[in-house]
């Protein structure tokens, strides 16, 4: 945790950080406007300088991308942020360019991870990687007018640049500002567009063409004809409105494209209206199943921003609360994957079981079970009261770990869970690493990566506790890395519980207003379900000027495809159940 | 012969008695009471269906630690009727593309396949539909017709997670009946006939001791047959969605899943009658035919339980997984089995019935420990090659 605000401290290389600029004469310059870091790449140049910092410096895991829109200096930013997979500080750089037609090269072959951000930077912001192999829009739909994330772009019924919105305060008379408009509304279209005469490109024909990339192979010299399954958005195994096309050999798997954005509310933008407080429980909606973790890394970041550190108490309530997620989201993710294989919710239903145990505990601590809006820039809300105290050290020291090697004894030596797991959807470490995936997905491709251990975040460097991983990269190496991280947050919390002092649990007062100084900050923790990331840009004002989710489920998706091909129907929706998404962080 | 002893035969007699004083003829009264008592079966074995519902919601309810219906009525047990009236006034669906004939005959021939292998169960030395020389046959041929009702949903409906579905219950369903058929002809070497009734009548000793590992693959090749977890492939509900039911509505959807517990309970039936010695039970089938009804009901209850008891248990195992278990582990096995059995019943014939029943037990044991073998070194052989494989990629990578 930073203890300084960023923006006093003079632009120097951080310690542990290559120094671009020296590698780079030209090409690279350190980034030196007031509260930023990293470095600003020149377009041109972006591909050799990704190389280099992926072959020499090993900065072999493309965490984040997204783009900012500098609509005051007239410029579109693209930030990257890359990490080591060997633990450490990461490094952030940046390529600028103008508002009018940005282009950006892409980076999908350097990191095939940028895939689906770099899909998303373009259907949001309108920035044009030029290279990429798929271009298309993939939360908003094809024919959608616009960039909804440039700050020049406004919706219908649009009101006011922030919130508080003037209908809905001070004065408390909330109507919609839609029925003031005697018009009915106020959809504006541009200039030289009819409607009527506009055909949008058909989003379908674009993803089945997409589809057919793929190299048909004949070993016998027979064609067959593929058949392609739509599998969602309505599909009992999706776990929400998650769609993916599969091209069938048969049964055997030649192509898959996931499509998504069923579930797109564009979050970012609303959470650019927001003050800062409001986006708290605004994140519990991203990943439904793990509030907690989401509050976590939004107040992390925000505390970077601002340059403020909670209590102590407030940091061991903090760590008992997001491992209690970690293993409420691990026991609803084993479940749904067994139920994916074919169990019949008897596993499912006795891990659920376990789960609304630790809501209970949220519902007495945050006053909620699954919204629970419970931390805050500088602590958390309230104390966990004497009751949920006991719930906790009840579950931690006696039934949580009792359960746990029941449901072991259930499943893990299942015949056919083994069969259905083992050298199924492998991913190997090179790969998982070059689709940034993280979390589960690339530990259990033997690639010991926990943030946790390898940049820790909070009070996490106080505990003991091992990072599970994986030898195969199958289902069931995933499977097994799940309940045993389970354990290891059951030992996280007993220590926790052990040593966590007396006193405060907020930093100051309680207020509402917060106006952190201008600069940038990407915070992240080690989300149930892979790094959890958020990336603010401050420009002073009471809301933040850019707001952006590195969402694990979305990009670990870009693994997806690749992890299914040639493997069976029925291994698809194993995979997915393995990979563990929430659709309300992966369409956001 | 009266009343006590044997109520179904006398009360038939008697109704034709009527129907001769009504003035019909002997041929015609026969057809009618034959065609009433089909009827009373019929009737009996859905009200039968409608508790199974029950039985299978409470039961999953008990291993998955939930209480289940107790809502409507005592312990619930009026909720299937309840469910009944649900499905019949939801909206009956044929799909636009549907080939509408073979679409709404599917449910029907379903529930069919069912109803018709009632007619050979022996529920009692007196209480039988029919005492078929060819029961075992029957048995069989009826079975396929349940497959067949299968295909029909699943290539009627025009949609492909149905057709999907029907790809796989060709694929399961002809395979599973292979082994099936060998082990049905294990009773019928035991016994020298081919009728059930005769079958249950012979068994002195449970053939379940006889050969237990006939039973265990009749047992998973009966629940391949029925389609349920862990074989549950053409309906996979968490791959494609609900398979070659998926189009359908209502009561249509209904008497597929009523045609699906029925054929488990009455599998169960068929277990006790092959294997556990049917209605028998230690002489208490004698007090009266009715008790042996009930003895013979519990036993199929078992029977189902241990069926339900797999399905709410294991996760489903994959299509290659299970051609592979049927051809080639099932198959084989089966037919080891049929030969080791023929040379035991032939050799021991003469002897006493302990040496006999130990003979083909300990011949079932030895079988099975054989097969385990193979298949141990087999599989240590498949694990060598690949490592072989493995070394010589990663000896070609080093240099």
């Amino acid at each position: 945790m930073t203890t300084a605000a960023p923006h006093d401290v003079p632009h120097t290389v951080q310690a542990g950080t290559p120094d671009l600029a020296a590698r780079f004469p030209g090409l690279v310059a350190p980034d030196e406007r007031s509260g930023y870091s990293g470095w600003i790449v020149t377009a041109d140049h972006l591909v050799q300088v990704a190389t280099a910092l992926r072959d020499e410096f090993g900065y072999d895991l493309l965490s984040s991308v997204t783009g900012v829109d500098y609509l005051p200096e007239g410029k579109m930013e693209v930030v990257y942020h890359a990490f080591k997979t060997t633990g450490g500080p990461g490094i952030c750089f940046k390529v600028q360019t103008g508002r009018d037609d940005p282009q950006v090269p892409s980076l999908v072959s350097v990191y095939p991870g940028a895939e689906l951000q770099e899909r998303e930077a373009w259907d949001l912001l309108g920035i044009k990687f030029t290279g990429h192999p798929d271009l298309r829009r993939i939360l908003m739909w094809e024919g959608f007018n616009g960039h909804p994330l440039r700050k020049d772009w406004q919706e219908p019924y649009y009101e006011d640049e922030a919130k508080p919105f003037k209908s809905r305060s001070p004065e408390g008379h909330v109507y919609r500002f839609e029925d003031r408009n005697p018009f009915g509304d106020n959809v504006r279209y541009p200039e030289d567009f009819d409607p009527e005469k506009w055909t949008p490109e058909n989003p379908e024909d674009l993803l089945y063409k997409s589809l057919k990339t793929y190299q048909a192979e004949s070993p016998d010299g027979i064609e067959t004809d593929h058949i392609v399954v739509n599998m969602g958005p309505q599909h009992p195994s999706t776990h929400g409105v998650f769609r993916f096309v599969v091209a069938l050999d048969g049964e055997k798997i030649v192509n898959l494209k996931p499509v998504m954005g069923y579930l797109h509310r564009n979050h970012e933008k609303i959470g650019e209206r927001n003050t800062y407080l409001m986006n708290m429980p605004y994140t519990d909606r991203l990943d439904y199943l793990s509030p907690m973790s989401n509050n976590f890394a939004y107040a992390l970041t925000v505390e970077k921003l601002m340059g403020i550190t909670p209590p102590e108490r407030a940091e061991y309530i903090r760590v008992i609360m997001a491992e209690l997620t970690r293993i409420a989201n691990h026991c609803m993710c084993i479940g749904s994957l067994l139920n994916d294989l074919g169990a019949f919710f008897t596993p499912m239903i006795y891990l659920l079981e376990e789960r609304d145990l630790i809501l209970d505990v949220f519902e007495a601590t945050a006053g909620s079970r699954m919204m629970v809006n419970y931390f805050r820039f500088g602590g958390v809300a309230r104390d966990i009261p004497e009751d949920a105290l006991e719930k906790i050290k009840g579950l931690a020291f006696e039934r949580l770990p009792r359960i746990l090697d029941e449901m072991d004894r259930l499943m893990s030596e299942n015949e056919i869970l083994r069969a259905r797991g083992i050298g199924q959807g492998v991913l190997t470490a090179e790969d998982a690493i070059r689709y940034s995936a993280t979390g589960p997905l690339l530990r259990g491709s033997g690639v010991p990566y926990d943030i946790r251990r390898a940049d820790p975040y909070s009070i996490y460097d106080r505990f003991e506790f091992d990072i599970p991983v994986g030898k195969n990269g199958d289902i069931y190496d995933r499977y097994i890395i799940r309940l045993e991280e389970m354990r290891q947050s059951v030992r996280i919390i007993q220590q926790a519980l052990k040593q966590m002092p007396e006193g405060p649990v907020m930093v100051g007062k309680p207020q509402y207003q917060f106006r952190p100084p201008v600069g940038e900050s990407y915070g992240r923790v080690e989300g149930p379900k892979g790094e959890l990331g958020f990336y603010i840009v401050s420009n002073g004002k009471p809301t933040p000027w850019r707001y952006h989710v590195r969402a694990p489920s979305f990009i670990n998706l870009t693994a997806f495809g690749p992890m299914c091909v040639g493997q069976k129907v029925a291994d698809t929706v194993a995979i997915l159940g393995s990979i563990d998404i929430v659709l309300g962080e992966v369409d956001r | 012969m009266n009343f006590w002893t044997d109520p179904v035969n006398v009360a038939a007699e008697w109704l034709k008695d009527v129907f001769i004083g009504w003035g019909m003829t002997d041929p015609y009264a026969t057809a009618l009471v034959y065609l009433l008592g089909a009827f009373l079966l019929v009737a009996l074995v859905m009200l039968l269906d409608v508790f199974l519902v029950w039985v299978e919601r409470k039961v999953v309810a008990r291993f998955q630690d939930r209480i289940g219906p107790n809502r409507v009525g005592p312990f619930g047990l009026i909720q299937p009727f309840a469910d009944i009236i649900k499905l019949i006034i939801k909206e009956d669906i044929t799909p636009a593309g549907a080939d509408k004939v073979v679409y709404n005959l599917a449910p029907v021939l379903s529930l069919a396949s069912v109803l018709l292998l009632w007619a050979i169960l022996p529920l009692s030395a007196l209480v039988y539909g029919v005492d078929l020389n060819v029961a075992v046959l029957y048995l069989v041929a009826a079975g396929a017709l349940g497959t067949l009702a299968v295909i029909m949903a699943g290539w009627s409906s025009n949609n492909k997670y149905a057709l999907l579905g029907a790809f796989r219950t060709v694929a399961q369903m002809i395979s599973f009946e292979i082994p099936m058929v060998v082990v049905l002809l294990i009773p019928t070497i035991l016994t020298g006939s081919m009728s059930l009734k005769t079958i249950v009548e012979r068994q002195d000793i449970w053939y379940v001791v006889l050969t237990p590992l006939g039973f265990v693959i009749f047992l998973i090749s009966a629940i391949a047959e029925l389609g349920r977890a862990p074989f549950d492939l053409n309906e996979a509900e968490s791959e494609i969605v609900a398979g070659f039911h998926i189009e359908y509505s209502g009561m249509k959807f209904g008497l597929f899943y009523a045609g699906e517990l029925l054929h488990a309970f009455t599998f169960g039936g068929f277990m006790a009658v092959l294997f556990f010695g049917g209605y028998r039970f230690f002489g208490l089938e004698q007090i009266h035919p009715l008790v042996a009804v009930l003895i013979l009901m519990v036993k199929a209850l078992l029977g189902y339980w241990v069926i339900m008891w797999i399905k709410y248990t294991v996760p489903r195992i994959r299509i290659d997984h299970m051609l592979a278990l049927n051809w080639k582990f099932l198959t084989p096995l089966a037919f080891a089995l049929l030969v080791v059995t023929a040379v035991m019943h032939r050799l021991l014939g003469g002897t006493q019935p302990w040496v006999y029943a130990l003979g083909l037990f300990l011949s079932n044991v030895v079988l099975l420990l054989a097969a385990l073998e193979i298949l141990r070194a087999s599989a240590r052989r498949q694990r060598r090659q690949e490592e072989a494989v493995l070394s010589a990629v990663a000896e070609t990578a080093g240099h």
